[in-house]
């Protein structure tokens, strides 16, 4: 069993990795130190896991014709996909891609964004493309589970009635079925354990499917600001997609998700097992993410973003938050002035209000733990354009 | 047909869709009559016949409440989790299963009468037209049984998922599936009398009135198509996909969209009668009946409209997220909310 304790002094501004480690970061929001217990399976890691195959690498295939007459279209999701596949791996052909991370014999999760109904969750088309290529190299419908912690937000958005048949469909605050028997949704054994504002229950389980059926993650965000945590990218859909009990991290206007997100990643079977990333970016949130109620807030960036390296994903769509907030003239996500502060219907009616001060140093705190690369100078993006 | 207005014995009320019956409830509900936790969530709709309500839930039982206290008659434990709204016809009652299986149960004794097995969870209704049961299933298939015995007549093999509850007609039985398609099969045979291609993923459930068959599609276009041909008589745009399933009254065809709109289209050409912004977005199915529309959207709220005008009356938030079609009468409203709380109010 492998047990760490992460302690994160909001007084010293640090971060300290058990004994081994203390990576800097800035010091900031009048936060209390925050313990982290973590208790997980040992197991070693697999070159595959965080940051993958490709460390910094980032491919952001943007497609004009990605959204036709309001819909998402099929056709240039699946262009996307390949190309983005295709220059991600270096293979000339979109099969070969999806062979170097996959193979017939894996059990494959995918962890999609439901959280922002109507429009700006993981889109159908792409769940569909991911589909397709998994199955091109072997790996059966009945081997591919769609998962997200709500049952209800992926109804809502279709998953259960519109992926193709036999691939199954989890909601963790449901029971699900396994060979005839059925499963809550989360392990009892891997858990990470912090009190944040003097909650009752202090720890977060990890989602079954991740520690037991899952042999592989594919992981698919929206591209979105979020009030809490600056941006939902791949580390916090990931983190609070898989474990339970994680709105406890804030109380406006403060929040853990700095460092809570990053340690949960560092989780050993998350780490080991998410070995891709494809964000959503088709339609993008700018401001009041991660629901986006007001459609004011939304872009159509016709977008997906593809790597193994969550980190440096997520330093990219930081990038590309930041770059429409300075165009629209909102703050920065990283504004600490206090007149910002409003509640949530503040939120909804301006871009200039947050309850939050938003945490987006998760991104960093993530690459201190060794989960990918940080540093604009370290990361290779490459754009595709299509039309 | 089986359904005086005191009554509602399947999804969207009785097998002629009309989505309601002619109670008129322009003030929203005010008091909790009572209201009944039950272990899990449910996805379905309750179903109303002789003062007893029907509800399918996820722990994989099927209920059977007193309407009036919501005492508990009878429970039945399924296979599975159930997310199938049940259908009443004479003794029975019927719903599908995750694990698979059609189950009949008698209505007043919760006994089980028969079960017929299957592959894959049974999400849609069945749908009794005389001596036949038919219903789809999430696995693509699609099978009529024998009401009496669950025999399996024929079946059917679709290439999507069928998460649409069939119309069965005299002579046709009509459904939709996520591959596209709005299909039509002969009752005696299942063989296809023909099929209707759309753009995308067909899970709402169809109506068939004055010789159309009406149903909304994923590709965010709601169509009306000639029961007997298959032929567009006509389709309307929305700006998002439609998995509600539509109900009709006076004329008017009733159904929300994921763009978050309630629509009301005349029967006879389509065109907008009116177009009323909801809350959030609408995944239930409307009842119509009246001179209200009701609607249920996403995160909880009950939303009613005048449906002459789309002017709305009242709202009611119960919390918790509902997508599951209420039942109105004259003397209460009954919801099932996903969170598993069955209500009545008054």
């Amino acid at each position: 069993m492998d047990r760490r304790t992460f302690v994160f002094s909001a007084t010293l501004g640090t971060l300290n990795l058990g004994i081994a480690g203390l990576p800097w970061r800035q010091a900031d929001a009048p936060r209390k130190s925050l313990k982290i217990d973590v208790r997980a399976p040992e197991m070693a890691l697999s070159p595959l896991g965080m940051p993958g195959l490709f460390p910094g690498r980032v491919v952001e295939v943007v497609h004009a014709g990605a959204i036709v007459r309001r819909r998402v279209s099929q056709p240039a999701v699946r262009a996307m996909v390949d190309a983005g596949m295709t220059a991600l791996t270096g293979e000339t052909a979109a099969k070969n891609a999806w062979g170097r991370l996959f193979t017939s014999a894996d059990v494959v999760a995918i962890k999609v964004n439901p959280s922002g109904v109507p429009q700006t969750t993981t889109s159908i088309p792409l769940v569909r493309e991911v589909v397709q290529g998994l199955n091109s190299v072997g790996v059966p419908n009945r081997h591919i589970i769609v998962y997200d912690r709500n049952s209800n937000q992926l109804e809502v958005n279709g998953y259960h009635a519109l992926l193709p048949a036999g691939i199954r469909v989890v909601g963790l605050d449901q029971r699900w079925a396994v060979g005839g028997e059925t499963r809550g949704g989360y392990d009892p054994a891997v858990f990470c354990e912090m009190d944040c504002f003097g909650e009752l229950e202090t720890r977060s389980y990890l989602a079954g499917i991740v520690s037991t059926e899952a042999t592989k993650i594919i992981n698919l965000p929206c591209l979105k600001e979020h009030n809490a945590s600056g941006v939902t990218g791949c580390l916090k859909n990931l983190a609070y997609g898989s474990f339970n009990n994680v709105a406890r991290t804030h109380v406006d206007p403060k929040t853990y998700t700095d460092p809570v997100i990053a340690v949960m990643c560092s989780v050993a079977p998350l780490r080991s097992k998410a070995v891709l990333n494809i964000m959503d970016g088709i339609r993008a949130v700018y401001h009041s993410g991660p629901f986006a109620w007001n459609p004011e807030f939304v872009w159509e960036a016709r977008t997906l973003l593809f790597g193994t390296d969550p980190v440096a994903v997520d330093r990219i769509e930081l990038e590309i938050v930041e770059q429409k907030r300075r165009e629209v003239g909102a703050p920065s996500v990283w504004d600490r002035n206090p007149d910002h502060l409003g509640s949530s219907a503040d939120m909804q009616r301006s871009f200039m209000k947050s309850p939050f001060y938003r945490e987006p140093g998760h991104i960093k705190t993530a690459s201190d733990l060794g989960l990918g690369r940080w540093e604009l100078e370290h990361i290779d993006r490459r754009l595709i354009r299509m039309a | 047909m089986d359904r005086p207005d005191a009554n509602w014995v399947t999804l969207l009320g009785g097998n002629d869709r009309r989505g309601g019956t002619s109670a008129s409830r322009r003030s929203p509900p005010k008091d909790l009559v009572w209201k009944v936790p039950l272990p899990d969530a449910v996805r379905s709709s309750p179903v109303l016949r002789d003062g007893v309500l029907f509800v399918t839930c996820r722990d994989g039982c099927a209920y059977a409440l007193d309407s009036r206290t919501g005492k508990v008659r009878w429970t039945f434990q399924a296979g599975a989790a159930i997310d199938s709204t049940p259908s009443i016809s004479g003794n029975l009652v019927f719903f599908g299963c995750d694990d698979g299986a059609l189950y009949a149960v008698d209505h007043t004794s919760g006994k089980l009468q028969w079960r017929a097995e299957g592959a894959g969870a049974i999400w849609t209704t069945p749908v009794v037209r005389e001596d036949s049961v038919y219903a789809g299933s999430t696995d693509g298939s699609f099978k009529s049984v024998d009401r009496n015995s669950g025999r399996t007549r024929w079946t059917r093999q679709m290439e999507g998922r069928i998460c649409s509850t069939a119309y069965a007609a005299e002579r046709l039985v009509y459904f939709g599936c996520t591959d596209g398609r709005v299909y039509a099969v002969e009752n005696a045979s299942g063989r296809d009398a023909w099929t209707y291609r759309t753009d995308d993923g067909v899970i709402a459930s169809p109506a068939v009135v004055d010789g159309m068959v009406l149903v909304g599609s994923e590709d965010s276009c709601f169509y009306a198509l000639d029961a007997a041909s298959g032929a567009l008589r006509w389709k309307v745009e929305t700006d998002l996909g439609i998995a509600s399933s539509a109900a009709v009254a006076d004329g008017r065809v009733f159904f929300g969209g994921k763009d978050g709109f309630v629509y009301a289209r005349a029967l006879r050409d389509g065109s907008e009668i009116w177009k009323s912004k909801s809350l959030r977005t609408i995944t239930a199915s409307p009842m119509a009946g009246g001179s209200i529309v009701c609607i249920q959207t996403f995160y909880g709220v009950t939303q009613a409209y005048d449906s002459q005008t789309g002017e709305e009356l009242w709202r009611a938030n119960l919390g918790g997220s509902l997508q599951s079609t209420p039942i109105v009468t004259d003397d209460a409203v009954y919801l099932a909310t996903y969170p598993g709380v069955v209500y009545a109010l008054r």
